[in-house]
């Protein structure tokens, strides 16, 4: 079967086209009746999407304070309740787990390490009086996977030369050596064994690893799963790795070529294109959450790698407006919201150049996506707030600092752990070039501020206390994520 | 290029120099803003928007005003002479009844003078919200609203809706938002009350228009019901203008009318012709009533949007055809009315 594919990748994709047509025209006729959004969250791991979707069922479900988000604060929205989820293959967000860890233990949850997914009915009252229900479909799922979307368009040779000769460049092959050691001893010609191949997956994974572990991270490289590998750890589809393929010469069956060729597709058909089918290109909403401020913590580099990195993941994205043609054949997600999450870690006048941070790194994705019809916005965002704000007596009219109760060993202080502590993260820069300066190197090295380690810090903070809504209901706090929520779904429940 | 960036620093609570940002401290912080603000204001108002031109009219009027004045006084201040030479107890009344007249007019002066600056408070508010609008700066956004609570301090059903969003200072809200969340806070109620008025007064005129006895008193109702409905309206939206105010307002509202006069013409043409063809088959009168009434409505959507101190941003601007709709509706299920028009008609001419 992936052979099929494999001879006639021309035919594979008309197939699949048609696949999404016909799904598209089902859920267009199922939407008539029963208005269903699905909301996409992603980011990079750490980025706050466990916390985001938390905080967001929280206060749809057990009402918020969102002054900002209409429908719930004029009081439109009767209830919302979580149901039975419409994908049965896919694991349920785990929200009461979740709730409980930040609001009983004020703990942050664990990250989550695969995609899931949560269904939300909200009910309520349009603005002309008539009583209707919206569906929201939140899928949660890792930014790494977006890395291998470029593969549904790339064959396993293609594939291959790319990522031999990209480990071969200098700053790469120090961590390749070992990986190159191997695949030299391996001739594609040759009958294939499964422990070489294991092998040689094994050195592959750690030398992508490698790369993003470093500082300064090399880039993500796919396949994606390699570094958040979900359900299929283990799994053939990802035990497979670049070849030195001979040019012009078909690999033999049953050779390592071979070996490796079959796996690489079979990952492409089993692994990648399902995701992309089943979840991405049904997305009707996105959201991707950054997290900025760790990066400023970690230096001017890790900005950059943090750049990088997104400007690899956001060129995969595929969005446009809905309109009745594309809503019909071809949906995809018609607004998008970059959110730099954990702003809570700032004092709100530095919200903005925050945000302008993340306008910057994002800005190639946010023109494309504004070319092709979609809606961008960019906020700075802090799913549940974890800090209240002080101003620090002093020169200049004081030091605006954010206080909160730190994580344990964040602040290795003589304030302890159980007390609060007021903290200033350091000013941001008001010119934000200065973080992305072309990024040359003579430029890098005269870049004057925060590029040491220690010009900022973002502290890290346990979750707050609960406060009380107007209506006495206690709810978690918040920055902006009624603002998000306005955004995403507002429009869809006038 | 850039201002020296300060180092990241950490502190404990118990040192005297943090102050927390707590609910408690936040009102006093806020009320001194609103204090800084609206004096700002009242400073700011009165030169801030006209282009400055000599002012010949207003010269021609004060000084007319004060030559009646002076006369006036001079006659008064004869009259209380004559007074005296008659009887001192005489004169000692006539002056008190003087000093007590000019006591009056100098309060009426002070009112009308107040109405107009907070007609221009008003105004100048509107502006900062399409200013604020255009730019989503939190702290103009946060002025504003601590500026729009303070005015709209007189209106009691807004009770609730000041302390919800006085609640919300506190939160992290962009300016933009902040905005709307006044609008949509404050001034729903005053919208739908504002409808509500221009509604009546639009039946009123019709029907009024419809029954005139003859052709002079119905202008005049109309002229006298567009200035109630003018500073109801102003009132309703927290301005409490004086005559002068209002007679200004009006001004402005006729000025507005004339430009706009044709735009709205064509977009609810078809409603008033309709209406008025309706109308005008059953009773000529009925279907003067209506384009009066109609034309009372456009004006009061005008004055609505003169007297609101913030823009239509978040909320749905009433338009000529929602409130023509209802006055065609209210219209019709009223043959009793129309009834009593037909006998009435011919009976009065």
């Amino acid at each position: 079967m992936p052979d099929a594919f494999h001879v006639t990748p021309i035919v594979a994709d008309i197939v699949e086209q048609a696949r999404q047509v016909a799904r598209s025209l089902a859920e267009f006729g199922h939407g008539l009746v029963h208005p269903t959004v699905r909301l996409g969250v992603t980011g990079l791991s750490r980025a706050g999407k466990t916390v985001f979707i938390t905080a967001l069922v929280h206060g749809l479900v057990r009402g918020g304070r969102f002054p900002v988000f209409e429908p719930m604060a004029s009081g439109r929205i009767a209830g919302a309740a979580l149901s039975p989820q419409p994908d049965d293959a896919v694991p349920r967000f785990e929200y009461e787990r979740h709730v409980r860890t930040v609001v009983a233990e004020r703990e942050w949850p664990e990250s989550t390490r695969q995609i899931s997914e949560l269904r939300v009915v909200i009910e309520y009252q349009s603005a002309n009086g008539a009583m209707r229900t919206l569906t929201l479909d939140i899928v949660d799922y890792p930014g790494e996977w977006l890395l291998d979307l470029p593969l549904l368009e790339q064959d396993y040779a293609q594939w291959s030369a790319d990522m031999l000769a990209r480990s071969h460049t200098p700053s790469r092959r120090g961590h390749a050596a070992a990986f190159h050691a191997h695949v030299a001893g391996i001739d594609a010609l040759k009958p294939a064994q499964e422990t070489v191949a294991i092998e040689a997956a094994r050195l592959f994974t750690a030398y992508l690893e490698a790369c993003r572990g470093e500082r300064p991270t090399l880039g993500l490289m796919p396949p994606g799963r390699f570094l958040m590998p979900g359900d299929f750890a283990g799994s053939p589809a990802l035990t497979f790795a670049p070849l030195d393929l001979p040019e012009g010469q078909e690999p033999p069956a049953g050779s390592h070529g071979a070996l490796m060729r079959r796996r690489y597709d079979a990952y492409r058909d089993m692994v990648v294109r399902p995701f992309f089918r089943e979840h991405f290109a049904r997305l009707d909403r996105q959201i991707v959450l950054v997290d900025v401020l760790s990066a400023l913590d970690a230096g001017a580099e890790a900005v950059r790698d943090l750049q990088d990195a997104l400007t690899a993941i956001l060129d995969c994205f595929r969005v446009g407006r809905g309109g009745w043609f594309g809503a019909l054949f071809r949906p995809s997600a018609d607004r998008i919201l970059f959110a730099a999450t954990k702003a809570d870690r700032l004092h709100h006048t530095a919200h903005d150049r925050l945000e302008e941070i993340l306008r910057r790194m994002t800005q190639r994705a946010i023109s494309r996506a504004g070319g092709a019809g979609a809606e961008v916005d960019v906020i700075a965002l802090a799913a549940v707030r974890a800090t209240r704000e002080a101003l620090v007596q002093g020169e200049s009219g004081g030091l605006p600092s954010i206080v909160g109760l730190a994580a344990p060993g964040e602040v290795t202080h003589e304030f302890g752990d159980k007390k609060e502590i007021a903290v200033f993260p350091g000013d941001l820069p008001s010119d934000v070039s200065q973080l992305f300066d072309a990024g040359s190197e003579p430029s890098r090295a005269a870049m004057p501020r925060l590029t040491k380690k220690g010009d900022f810090r973002a502290v890290r903070f346990r979750p707050p206390a609960l406060e009380l809504t107007d209506d006495g209901v206690p709810a978690l706090p918040h920055i902006r994520l009624d603002r998000a929520l306005q955004f995403l779904i507002g429009d869809r429940l006038r | 290029m850039s201002e020296p960036l300060r180092k990241p620093a950490v502190f404990s609570l118990d040192d005297p120099r943090v102050v927390v940002a707590g609910r408690e401290e936040q009102p006093a912080e806020a009320a001194s803003s609103i204090d800084q603000g609206a004096q700002a204001e009242h400073l700011s108002a009165a030169p801030a928007r006209r282009v400055w031109r000599w002012p010949w009219g207003a010269l021609f009027w004060s000084a007319l005003s004060g030559l009646v004045l002076l006369a006036l006084s001079l006659a008064v201040t004869r009259f209380v002479e004559d007074l005296f030479a008659r009887a001192p107890w005489l004169g000692a009344l006539g002056l008190a009844l003087a000093l007590l007249a000019g006591a009056a007019l100098l309060a009426v002066i002070l009112r009308e003078a107040i109405g107009l600056a907070r007609l221009a408070t008003v105004e100048h508010l509107r502006e900062r919200a399409a200013a604020v609008i255009a730019s989503d700066d939190r702290e103009s956004g946060r002025a504003l609203v601590a500026d729009m609570i303070a005015l709209t301090r007189g209106i009691p059903q807004l009770a609730r809706a000041r302390t919800r969003l006085a609640g919300h200072r506190a939160d992290i809200i962009d300016g933009r938002d902040l905005v709307r969340l006044a609008e949509r806070e404050l001034l729903a109620p005053l919208d739908h009350e504002a409808r509500r008025l221009v509604l009546a007064a639009s039946k009123r005129v019709s029907v009024v228009t419809a029954i005139s006895p003859r052709v002079g008193l119905d202008l005049v109702f109309v002229l006298i019901n567009a200035l109630s409905l003018i500073r109801k309206l102003a009132v309703l939206y927290g301005g409490r203008p004086g005559a002068l105010g209002v007679l200004a307002l009006f001004r402005r509202v006729m000025a507005h009318l004339a430009v706009t006069g044709g735009v709205a013409l064509t977009d609810s043409v078809l409603q008033q012709l309709i209406g008025h063809g309706l109308a005008a088959r059953l009773s000529a009168r009925l279907g003067e009533g209506m384009v009066n009434g109609l034309l009372t409505a456009r004006l009061g959507l005008l004055a609505i949007d003169l007297v609101r101190p913030l823009p239509f941003c978040a909320l749905p601007r009433p338009t000529l055809n929602e409130l023509a709709g209802s006055l065609l509706r209210s219209a019709e299920p009223d043959p009793a009315g129309d009834g009593r028009d037909r006998r009435d008609g011919p009976k009065s001419q």
